[in-house]
């Protein structure tokens, strides 16, 4: 429960900064979206499950908070934790660039998903070069900022783990 | 044996129904007339969340406003010289425009044309939706100071959009260029009739014109008080382009918002008289 509760909070920190703070560090028009990386550092600690679950809850809170139709971040940001769970079998998780490389990746598949779900309910009809070059900017800046999120938020999740196991 | 089985595909089970889930609270979200509803779970997040954002944009404004004075020095100075010819130039339409205000408010009496009167409220923004697509702004004002939803908001160029959520002292501004915003719109001197459309980019597509309109780049487009929204005569933007629509049956425009809607930092809600502050 207290590692849940420190999730709550820490996703609320995120959401509030990409509302006020992120919103003008923009490259190109385009604002980071840290929370993909949380969503991905419990995928690949805690498997597919855990992943998508949190995923989704992320993503609700973060469709509820940016004004956007409910259910699209839901659906791309459980797609994250998912495929994230999926590859944390896979991938090795020490490797230096693996959250750059990691975050880019699954940050691009956010988009793509997110993009892909508002235009088949009618709601984003742009042209699709500008929604590959949101995904690319977008992709590129989060695995820029992956790297010091990734190892702060993998550390605080051992001590959440270890605080868990010590109290039983 | 069929319980491992189960455990082992537990995740793609879990994940399939979520898949369902989500698809079905979008469809749902779709077909709600603003293509958004919350209910009272997304309101009490935006309780707890409105005032750490607000706490936040307030300091984000500081180091802002610092960093520009420290940055802007040699060119507001010139900027300086030309707002004082420009004080000078307006004072003197300003003159001419009062007496045609006079003359329009006799005409205006005479064909007792009964227009709704608003109030107006200033609001500070207080978060912004940093996904690209979708352009919706947090406000800190709202049904406390009697913002209501579908209230216009304006700035001194132009429309900016109408409130679309609103609780306690926070309210969300749908933008003009929101793909889920349609405004009747008037163009040009021929005053045609047409839907101004957001397309989450920064034009907003005018539709439905008649294909006998005359149209250029450069024409005004203007609110045409149709709907329950917004009120006539308010300055959407600017023509940029026209074009033949879909089968040539209408012609299209391209309309370049006449307010900044990238560097929105303060802005003016139009409340309905005899709307009250809810305390």
């Amino acid at each position: 429960m207290i590692r849940y509760g420190a999730y709550l909070l820490l996703v609320a920190v995120g959401l509030v900064l990409e509302m006020t703070w992120l919103g003008r560090a923009t490259i190109v028009g385009v604002a980071p979206d840290p929370l993909v990386i949380f969503v991905m550092v419990v995928g690949l600690i805690h498997g597919s499950e855990e992943g998508a679950l949190v995923g989704a809850g992320v993503g609700l809170l973060q469709d509820i908070v940016t004004g956007v139709p409910l259910g699209l971040g839901m659906l791309a940001d459980q797609v994250v934790g998912f495929v994230a769970g999926l590859g944390g079998g896979v991938v090795y998780i020490e490797s230096v660039w693996m959250p750059a490389v990691s975050a880019a990746a699954l940050t691009s598949l956010r988009v793509g998903v997110w993009a892909l779900a508002a235009h088949l309910v009618g709601l984003l009809g742009g042209p699709l070069l500008e929604v590959v070059r949101v995904d690319l900017v977008t992709a590129c800046y989060n695995g820029l900022i992956a790297i010091p999120i990734y190892h702060g938020l993998r550390s605080l999740d051992r001590a959440l783990v270890r605080f868990h196991e010590e109290s039983r | 044996m069929v319980l491992d089985a189960f455990a082992r595909r537990r995740q793609f089970v879990v994940f399939i129904v979520l898949c369902i889930l989500a698809l079905g609270v979008l469809t749902t979200q779709v077909r709600s007339p603003e293509q958004r509803r919350i209910g009272w779970l997304g309101v009490a997040v935006q309780v707890v969340l409105a005032p750490m954002a607000s706490g936040l944009s307030r300091i984000g404004d500081v180091v802002d406003r610092g960093w520009a004075l420290i940055t802007e020095i040699g060119r507001l100075r010139t900027e300086n010289r030309r707002l004082a010819a420009e004080v000078a130039r307006l004072r003197e339409e300003n003159a001419q425009l009062q007496d045609a205000a006079q003359e329009a408010q006799r005409l205006r009496s005479l064909m007792a044309v009964r227009q709704q009167s608003f109030r107006t409220v200033s609001a500070r923004v207080i978060g912004r939706d940093p996904s690209h697509w979708f352009n919706t702004l947090l406000i800190d004002r709202g049904p406390r100071d009697g913002v209501r939803r579908n209230d216009p908001v304006v700035t001194s160029e132009g429309l900016v959009g109408h409130v679309i959520e609103a609780s306690g002292g926070w309210a969300r501004v749908l933008l003009v260029l929101d793909p889920r915003s349609a405004i009747g719109v008037l163009v040009g001197r021929s005053r045609d009739a047409g839907v101004a459309e957001g397309q989450g980019q920064p034009m907003l597509r005018v539709k439905y014109l008649s294909r006998d309109a005359e149209i250029q780049p450069g024409d005004q487009v203007v609110t045409a008080g149709l709907g329950e929204i917004y009120p006539r005569g308010l300055v959407v933007g600017t023509v940029v382009d026209v074009s033949r629509g879909e089968g040539d049956l209408f012609r299209e425009a391209l309309v370049r918002p006449a307010a900044d809607l990238n560097h929105l930092e303060e802005m003016v809600i139009l409340v309905a008289e005899g709307s009250q502050a809810s305390r």
